[in-house]
């Protein structure tokens, strides 16, 4: 499976394209896009890209164990939840004006 | 210090207003990300995992407790209450918002910092000795030349656009604390013949994918033509460079490709004629320069020394400090004072915005309101009075940053890795944090000594693995994170790379390993006084070896 990840152009923050067609800041919310969805997929970075709100789109793969969405990258895993380190700061990256983003 | 001259301020206030446009027209939509990026990129304004990164340019290392202040005003306003220390005595900012930033590029500009040239293919920030001016073994002063190099590779319009980055790092002492041995130019003081001061000049040394120790290319240039010749060094780089691949751009690799006698032959036909030129830096330009890094006004004082097996009697920890955090003062009555940014657990480089406030405080009450950041990730106190240290001890201790582990195992660099590096293969921070614990103990750690270990997130190699007395590289394998670990590294004036000994571990087994390489260490020296990197050098690879690996 493939999901469509993303930052934000204001806050940065780490965003994946939704069902309901928003950019949203949890991953287990994304739309999960099959083998045979290339044109959707392909179609929703295009337009994606048109809004010049969301940032260095890129596709990660995905497995879904238990209905929870699991990336297949260690990358993408630190950017869904925020720095791993344990320190005071670490919190991902929040989107500070719409909680959201539409396409 | 150096102020800016009218030049300078202007310049920045007018790029500062510049940006604060490009970025409105960014948000309106006017701008593409495509062409917004290449701006904001000129700017220091990186886009990682997470947010933003904004790097920030501390010239040759140097700040005022203002600046400073300012620093902790921006992490305290627009960030997160903190700010990263990096190997490029520079200072990055995690979490900045993009609507921001013009306001924080105004800020600095106030107190005479910027972002510019913190990124791209131009000349990077100079970075120098930290101890400059004030090391009992240096030669001259390189902050004078430093500021000369940076005016002159600001905006220069030859060199903003070269095959890749490029970084300058000059030491004015013969003990290489800057590791100039591993950057596109080195530079470091010398004397001639006839007692002049001029510098050896390095050339093609780095780190990353390709590892390489620089070469002298000339054993003495005089002050009056140093940009001539580095002038003549850049032209050749700028015309062969390789631009066809990312990975072969850097001068090291024309270097080594070429040949040293053959890069040195193209650059000689070019000084010669540029040797005389408009570059030739009169002797009244230096002075002029100079003048801004005069010496404070010390008291004069009486040669004392700090008794420091009295004090660790008396308080160990201080005692420990004293013994590790200071440096030889040329002033009679004065030390350096590294103030450590490696707290067990913590962060290696990262200072929130109260330890700076405290930190500029400590630097106007005792150091002459001067500052410096080291490539190792910590800061330092140039100009202390001896008679200072204990009060200047008591207001790290108030603020955690009173750790006397300089130069110890726990005195890690580390780069951000895959915590917040979008380019990274792996995390390094944890290991970090890992690794202090387990050599948490004061005696312990005194006991090993001098160990310098160095850690990246990717073969980029700013965690400086390569030169490590230990160092350790996070890669990706099959999704998850693996660690090579090498041997044998040292960035300074014995210059050389450390070596793989054979297969990656695991995060959770590098602790054991570093120990077993440390306890293999520990069982051989000739005594305490044999640091790990000459026990290593001594007796070869096979004993470490067997520790990380056994004897199959
Ligand atoms: S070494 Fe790699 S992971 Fe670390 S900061 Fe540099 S680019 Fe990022």
């Amino acid at each position: 499976m493939e999901i469509l990840a993303g930052n934000e152009l204001l806050s940065g923050a780490a965003v994946y394209f939704s069902p309901s067609g928003e950019w949203v800041e949890n991953l287990q919310a994304a739309r999960t896009f099959a083998k045979e969805e290339v044109e959707a997929r392909d179609t929703v970075i295009a337009t994606s890209k048109r809004t010049h709100r969301i940032v260095g789109i890129e596709i990660e793969t995905v497995t879904v164990n238990d209905g929870i969405l699991v990336p297949d990258r260690m990358r993408e895993k630190i950017r869904a939840e925020g720095p791993t380190a344990p320190y005071a700061h670490t919190d991902r990256q929040h989107l500070s004006e719409d909680g959201h983003v539409s396409i | 210090m150096y102020r800016y001259d009218e030049f300078d301020a202007a310049f920045v206030r007018e790029r500062t207003s510049q940006f604060s446009d490009q970025v409105h027209r960014r948000i309106a939509g006017d701008l593409t990300e495509d062409q917004f990026r290449p701006l904001r990129l000129m700017n220091g304004l990186y886009l990682q995992l997470h947010a933003y990164m904004l790097r920030i340019a501390v010239p040759y290392g140097t700040l005022s407790s203002k600046q400073v202040r300012m620093l902790a005003h921006i992490a305290r306003t627009y960030d997160r209450g903190y700010g990263h220390f990096t190997t490029r005595q520079n200072i990055q900012f995690n979490w900045p918002k993009l609507r921001d930033v013009p306001e924080i590029l105004a800020d600095l500009a106030s107190v005479e910092m910027h972002a510019i040239q913190t990124s791209g293919n131009c000349i990077r920030n100079i970075t120098t000795d930290q101890f400059a001016g004030a090391a009992d073994d240096e030669i001259i002063d390189p902050r004078p030349v430093a500021e000369i190099l940076r005016q002159w590779s600001s905006l220069h319009p030859e060199f903003s656009y070269l095959p890749r980055k490029f970084k300058i790092a000059m030491t004015g002492s013969p003990n290489d604390r800057a590791a100039i041995r591993f950057h596109d130019i080195g530079l470091q003081a010398a004397r001639n013949g006839a007692g002049e001061t001029g510098w050896e000049v390095w050339v093609g040394g780095g780190l990353g994918r390709t590892p390489m120790i620089g070469k002298l290319i000339n054993s003495f240039v005089r002050h009056e033509h140093l940009l001539s010749y580095l002038e003549s060094i850049m032209r050749v780089y700028n015309r062969y460079g390789r631009r066809d691949n990312k990975y072969k751009a850097r001068i090291k690799i024309l270097v080594h490709e070429e040949g040293l006698e053959t890069i040195k032959a193209q650059v000689e036909q070019e000084f010669a004629e540029v040797r005389g030129g408009r570059l030739t830096l009169p002797g009244e330009e230096l002075d002029r320069i100079a003048a801004y890094f005069a010496e404070p006004a010390y008291e004069r004082l009486t040669a004392s020394v700090v008794d420091v097996p009295r004090e660790k009697i008396l308080n160990p920890a201080y005692g420990n400090w004293l013994e590790h955090n200071l440096n030889a003062h040329r002033q009679p009555g004065y030390v350096s004072v590294t103030i450590s940014l490696k707290p067990v657990g913590g962060a290696p480089g990262d200072a929130t915005d109260t330890q700076m406030e405290a930190i500029a405080d400590l630097a106007e009450r005792y150091s002459f309101d001067e500052l410096r950041v080291t490539h190792e990730q910590n800061l330092v106190l140039p100009h202390v009075r001896i008679a200072d240290l204990r009060a200047v001890y008591d207001g790290l201790v108030a603020n955690n940053m009173a750790d006397g582990n300089a130069g110890l195992i726990s005195d890690i660099i580390c780069c951000p890795g895959m915590d917040y590096c979008a380019l990274a293969t792996a995390r390094s921070i944890p290991i970090a944090q890992e690794l202090t614990r387990k050599f948490e103990s004061e005696a312990r750690q005194r006991d090993i000594g001098g160990l310098k270990i160095k850690i990246s997130g990717c073969i980029n190699a700013c965690g400086h693995h390569h030169v490590g007395h230990i160092g350790i590289l996070g890669v990706e394998k099959k999704g998850g994170e693996l660690y090579q670990i090498t041997v044998g590294g040292d960035a300074t004036e014995n210059a050389s790379v450390g070596k793989i000994l054979g297969p990656g571990f695991e995060a959770e087994e590098v602790p054991n390993a570093i120990e077993r390489l440390v306890d293999a260490y520990i069982a051989r020296r000739v005594s305490v006084d044999e640091p790990f990197i000459a026990a290593f050098r001594r007796l070869g690879e096979a004993p470490f070896k067997e520790a990380l690996y056994g004897n199959a």
